[in-house]
């Protein structure tokens, strides 16, 4: 991964990080994402699936079939210690590179 | 990429239902964000459609998911056909909201594809069609010729070198030899002139065919001489003449004017080494079209060769043998082979020459169009991909993969490709119809007929894909490199630097690319100018000819030639509208003349090689040409006359090198010892440039001329030449009946006016330049274009920079001449890199040019001089906006 794909997984760090305190639907996953971060969902809400399927491929998340607090049929999303792993990761290279640029532009960039 | 195969294995058909899962997890998304905004105090109905909107374009995002949960990979097909579909629907869609840039880069694109398509249909069509013999690629042509003459002059054989060649071949291993002929089919209905071959034994064998009514002839009917007055006829003679007449096996018609029996008819399809060819005779029936003797004549040659290569034999092998067997024939013949060598050449180099060689140069030239075009597309997909670096980065953040957002982009460059390339091959369905039949003839044979075939379409879908790939690439690499960082940083103008260097790229490889493009058109314009200006020594206006043949039956002699000639002549003179009436053996660029040698009797040993012509009085005066010296062949150059000779200035300078004037001398047509073959130089007339425009009349390989009176020299071929006043459709009824008044069964074929037939022979370097010079104008449009839409582009990026410049107190001018001077500097770039590529390249074109070196500094000269004033003008505009920005404005845009 090269240093301009950084941001590529935001949205998948974000879920990752959703997940962590507990399984969600997709819906709530992305009510989760809409209140703790500005924008990233602002484009286009249904960007959240590719992303879901995607973790789910590279076994960083599991899912399960089960039942909304109404009885609704949904499907469960857990993170998976691979993902745990991943998402540690992730947010230290994070932290590096928001460090980063909030001292560029601190320092009063283009 | 196997992801998670367990769950796939433990549920059969878990693809299906995955997909239905999918719409399920979405169906419940959608319901409880409608529950939320319901909550938040929008009504049902509304909350439902912002739901929708919010969410995305379900059906993309559907099949994103699908993608990225790996399932994508295992219905591969149609996983892909409906992404593309997605992506192609989405690419439209975009187009739909810039109609003008959608417009421009089809048309674009259309109008190099349809250049290309129809250049290369005419390559197809020429080059890579199967031409209409059986196993054509081993047909070859062996031509006899003088090495002294150049390989161009003479392709004949003579029936005794034909047959030892025929004999000592291992590695032709069929070898058939045919003399076309124009023949009379009278009887039935009016004298018709009809085109015949004679052919030795296997003729048929070797082209293929077999009767498709009655037989061919027997190898002995083929050569006994007058053995067997038959003849096979063309189902197309047989149609027209004959009405299909199922009973003509058997029958008997006259050629000129002799019984022939018809033993059989070709299928359709069937056609001669000829275009055209209505019937074959046996070779051995020469007496049919002249005299018999020549069938033992070593000297007399006539016909043409062609034969099969033996198999695992190639043209080289075959070419080393021939050689050898000429040595052999020069050493055995020293007087009838001397300088004789036999060339084995394929069916294909003889019919095309070099004009397959020039039809893959405009191909080359039409991709190098192509290239030009699609630089124009993909800087106007840049200038766009810039517009949308914002939208591209926020989807690669919400985990667009890359591959995918340069597959949309590409995605989008291919369908304008598509669209142009449609456009492009109906452009060139209209040009091959439109611009085909204007082909002149004479550029390519007679059985090359340009269509759209199959090949062309895959060209054509080639042609289609490079311009989208070329288009493409640029723009997806900077898609693929946008990213949130870059575009939040600068405003939307993420790696502004790196898209602007690849657009100048563009720019320069355009200018490069149209540089080569005018360079070959300038070349080749000049060349064909040069030509032009070749003074061919006559007269052209109004003069006009035909060919007559007496036939041999009715005129069997020099005697009654010579009096059909004045006859002729004489009935010809008295047409009102017609003068200037003269009869020759042969006529300026109208074919084969006759070539044999002469002596200075005081040097026997040294032949020279001339052209021979006979003459009837006054023809010089009548066709214009300047007589330098003495006199001309007149009325006193009897039959029982002193014999004389009229040479051209270059007969004097090659035979007699030391004496300029060349009047009064004597030469021998034959062993001087013999006092009848002593002829004397009555007059020297100027050069006339009677076989080909191009060739130096002292070139070592261009023979001089030397003409002979028609009553010393009779002819059984005349061309009848004559002025019309008016047009020739006035006299044309007056002339045909003053021919048939002297012989009704005669008839008069080869109509033409000198000045068409001196067009045909400049017909291929019309052609060419013609071409050349219609890409390279589009060339030249296409990178004004290009220029000006870079610099109209920068110019409004510079806005801020430039309105800076001008509250500095920058004056209008100093602005435009810096916008100016940034498109000279593009452009010096593009010329230097062009002008090298030209100046190393341009040798291709030499075999084509005349009177101009592939280095031509005129033309590069002029060349660099237009692109530099394309330049100019392609700057100006946004050199005259950039100077008209008034500071606050220019400030406020941003």
């Amino acid at each position: 991964m090269s240093g301009s794909d950084l941001f590529t997984g935001t949205l998948d760090i974000l879920i990752l990080r959703t997940l962590q305190a507990a399984p969600l639907h997709g819906y709530a996953i992305g009510r989760a994402i809409r209140d703790g971060s500005e924008g990233v969902l602002s484009v286009e809400e249904g960007a959240l699936y590719p992303a879901l399927h995607r973790l789910e491929r590279r076994s960083l998340l599991e899912s399960e079939w089960g039942h909304t607090e109404t009885g609704r049929r949904a499907k469960f999303y857990r993170i998976t210690p691979v993902g745990a792993e991943h998402l540690a990761s992730e947010a230290s290279r994070w932290a590096d590179y928001s460090g980063a640029v909030a001292s560029i532009l601190a320092g009063g960039g283009r | 990429m196997s992801g998670w195969p367990f769950r796939r294995v433990l549920r059969p058909g878990a693809v299906r239902s995955a997909d239905a899962e999918l719409r399920e997890e979405i169906e419940l998304y959608l319901d409880l964000r409608t529950e939320e905004l319901v909550r938040e105090g929008h009504a049902p109905a509304e909350a439902r459609r912002i739901a929708e909107e919010r969410f995305g374009d379900v059906a993309r995002i559907e099949a994103e998911a699908r993608r990225e949960g790996g399932r994508g990979r295992r219905e591969g097909g149609r996983r892909m056909m409906e992404t593309l579909r997605l992506d192609v629907g989405y690419a439209l869609r975009t187009f739909r909201r810039n109609p003008l840039f959608f417009v421009v880069g089809a048309l674009t694109l259309a109008l190099a594809v349809a250049g290309n398509t129809a250049v290369f249909s005419v390559l197809d069509a020429a080059v890579l069609e199967a031409l209409p013999f059986p196993d054509a690629d081993r047909l070859v042509f062996v031509d006899g010729y003088h090495l002294a003459d150049g390989e161009k002059a003479i392709r004949y054989a003579s029936v005794p070198e034909f047959r030892d060649w025929r004999e000592r071949s291992h590695t032709v291993s069929r070898m058939v030899a045919v003399d076309p002929n124009g023949l009379t089919l009278s009887g039935e209905g009016e004298a018709e002139r009809i085109t015949g071959e004679l052919v030795s034994r296997g003729f048929f064998e070797l082209m293929g065919g077999e009767a498709a009514l009655g037989r061919t002839f027997t190898p002995e009917e083929a050569e006994t001489p007058d053995g067997a007055p038959l003849v096979v006829l063309s189902d197309g003679l047989w149609r027209r003449r004959f009405g299909a007449d199922p009973a003509i096996v058997g029958r008997t018609i006259q050629l000129n004017d002799r019984s022939v029996t018809v033993v059989g008819v070709m299928p359709p399809g069937f056609r001669g080494v000829s275009p055209d060819v209505d019937a074959w005779l046996p070779l051995g029936m020469m007496s049919l079209v002249g005299s018999a003797d020549v069938l033992d004549s070593r000297g007399t040659r006539f016909l043409g060769v062609i034969g099969r290569l033996a198999p695992g034999v190639d043209v080289g092998r075959a070419q080393d043998e021939l050689d050898a067997i000429a040595r052999d024939l020069q050493a055995e013949y020293p007087d009838a082979h001397a300088d004789r060598w036999a060339r084995v050449q394929s069916f294909r180099e003889e019919y095309l020459g070099t004009t397959g060689r020039l039809l893959w140069i405009l191909v080359g030239a039409g991709v190098l169009l192509l290239l030009i075009a699609s630089a124009n597309v993909a800087n106007l997909l840049l200038v766009r991909a810039h517009a949308r670096v914002r939208e591209l980065a926020v989807r690669r953040a919400v985990g667009a993969d890359g591959s995918r957002v340069v597959g949309q982009l590409f995605t989008e460059s291919l369908v304008l490709a598509a669209v142009g390339g449609v456009l492009g091959l109906g452009l060139a369905w209209i040009a091959i119809r439109g611009i085909v039949p204007s082909i002149p003839t004479g550029v390519l044979p007679d059985f090359v007929v340009p269509e759209l075939s199959v090949r062309v379409f895959l060209f054509s879908f080639a042609v289609v894909g490079l311009a989208g790939l070329v288009a493409g690439t640029a723009p997806a690499a900077s898609g693929a490199r946008a990213d949130l960082a870059g575009a939040l940083r600068t405003g939307g103008w993420g790696a502004t630097g790196r898209r602007a260097r690849a657009q100048q790229g563009f720019v320069v490889a355009q200018v490069g690319l149209a540089l080569l493009l005018l360079v070959g058109a300038g070349l080749l314009t000049r060349s064909f100018r040069a030509q032009l200006a070749v003074d061919p020594g006559m007269d052209m206006r109004g003069m006009h000819v035909f060919r007559v043949q007496p036939p041999r039956e009715r005129y069997p002699d020099a005697a009654s030639l010579r009096l059909f000639t004045h006859e002729l002549v004489r009935r010809l003179e008295a047409v009102p509208g017609v003068s200037a009436v003269a009869a020759s053996s042969d006529f300026p660029f109208r074919g084969r003349s006759s070539g044999s040698y002469i002596v200075r009797p005081e040097d026997p040993e040294h032949l020279i090689r001339y052209h021979r012509h006979s003459v009837t009085p006054g023809y010089f005066e009548k066709l214009g040409v300047r007589v330098l010296r003495g006199r001309a062949i007149e009325e006193q150059d009897r039959a029982d006359a002193r014999g004389v000779a009229v040479v051209t200035q270059a007969l004097v300078d090659r035979v007699f090198p030391d004496d300029p004037s060349g009047v009064g001398r004597t030469i021998a047509i034959g062993d001087p010892r013999d006092p009848d073959n002593l002829v004397e130089i009555v007059g020297v007339v100027a050069n006339v440039r009677y076989r080909d425009l191009t060739q130096d009349m002292m070139a070592e390989a261009n023979s001089p001329d030397l003409f002979f009176s028609m009553d010393q020299i009779p002819s059984r071929t005349l061309e009848v030449s004559f002025r019309v006043r008016r047009d020739l459709a006035s006299v044309l009824p007056s002339v045909r009946s003053a021919v048939a008044g002297i012989d009704p069964a005669i008839p008069i074929f080869a109509m033409d006016s000198l000045e068409h037939a001196y067009r045909s022979l400049t017909a291929t370097p019309r052609f060419a330049a013609f071409l050349m010079g219609l890409f390279s104008l589009l060339a030249l449009v296409l990178s004004g274009v290009g220029i000006y839409g870079v610099l109209a582009f920068s110019v409004g990026q510079r806005t801020p920079e430039i309105a800076l410049r001008r509250a500095l107190g920058a004056r209008a001018g100093a602005v435009a001449g810096s916008v100016i001077a940034s498109a000279l500097r593009l452009v010096g770039l593009g010329l230097v890199l062009g002008g090298v590529a030209a100046a190393l390249g341009s040798g291709v074109l030499r075999r084509f040019l005349f009177g101009v070196a592939p280095t031509d500094p005129v033309t590069f000269g002029g060349v660099l001089a237009t692109m530099v004033a394309v330049a100019v003008v392609a700057a100006a505009l946004p050199a005259w906006r950039a100077a008209r920005k008034s500071p606050v404005e220019a400030l406020n845009a941003e």
